[in-house]
């Protein structure tokens, strides 16, 4: 599988589909090994394609060996980090995971749908460079406007909008730490 | 840009570590004296938190589309097949 330019290289769809094709019977295959079920294998998956994307889209990591052989490493410590298997921890030498990731909260659920209701254009446009880590070039080809700058000055306005909600709704930052 | 959109640019080059070291600590001083900032600097910082959290609902929506298609598609039999066969059911 391609890998020169990481998880954004195809569409993101064909990317995942092709994750799941090539590798996701590897992961079953070790999970079941280990007393696992298919759900644990889904729910380990899901969670390690998240991990991988969002460190890719973060920092422009793209692993030195193969990308199969980096997220299969990150099923592994996901593994042992569910299973708490002291013994094993102390050979896996890979990346380290962050913290799990702390359920949402339910004042920011109902934001979050409002803005998915209210403002998705804002909210595609916003997560194209927060989330997917574009680059302005690459936001205006995706959003179809015609320079940088306009790309940009509607960045502002949309994060201007959205964070004029979370001030009416007080959300203060200490709600996504609790 | 108008005078807010220019704030909100300020704000954001500070948030995500943009600044040069000289300004990054003359607005840790402005937050420390001006507390309409400090407010908005924290709404800012949420409003990051609320769209990361925005982009990874996507992100799992479409990972889950795409694993019940696996899953319940004619074209992705021979998948489901094998995977049935890892677990023996």
């Amino acid at each position: 599988m391609e890998t020169i330019e990481g998880p954004r290289a195809l569409s993101r769809e064909r990317r995942i589909e092709g994750w799941y094709e090539e590798l996701f019977p590897t992961v079953c295959s070790y999970i079941q090994k280990r007393g696992g079920e298919l759900d644990n294998a889904k729910e380990l998956f899901q969670e390690a394609l998240v991990i991988y994307y969002e460190k890719h889209a973060k920092t422009g990591f793209l692993p030195e060996k193969v990308e199969e052989a980096y997220i299969m490493g990150i099923i592994k410590k996901l593994w042992l980090r569910m299973n708490s298997d002291k013994k094993e921890m102390t050979s896996i030498q890979d990346l380290e995971l962050e913290e799990p990731e702390k359920p949402v909260e339910l004042q920011t659920k109902k934001l979050l749908m409002f803005l998915e209701a209210t403002g998705r254009k804002c909210m595609e446009l916003l997560q194209s460079f927060y989330y997917d880590g574009l680059n302005m070039k690459e936001m205006s080809e995706r959003h179809g406007y015609g320079s940088e700058r306009s790309v940009t000055v509607q960045k502002y306005k949309c994060l201007e909008k959205v964070r004029n909600e979370v001030k009416q709704r007080a959300l203060g930052y200490e709600d996504f730490l609790s | 840009m108008r005078t807010s959109l220019v704030k909100i640019a300020r704000i954001d080059s500070y948030l995500l570590g943009d600044d040069p070291s000289e300004d990054a600590l003359i607005m840790q001083a402005r937050l420390a004296l001006d507390d309409d900032l400090k407010t908005d600097v924290n709404a800012q910082k949420s409003t990051h938190d609320i769209i990361i959290c925005y982009g990874r609902q996507k992100l799992r929506q479409e990972i889950q589309a795409v694993e019940a298609r696996l899953f319940t598609s004619a074209k992705h039999r021979s998948f489901r097949d094998q995977i049935k066969s890892i677990f023996k059911f």
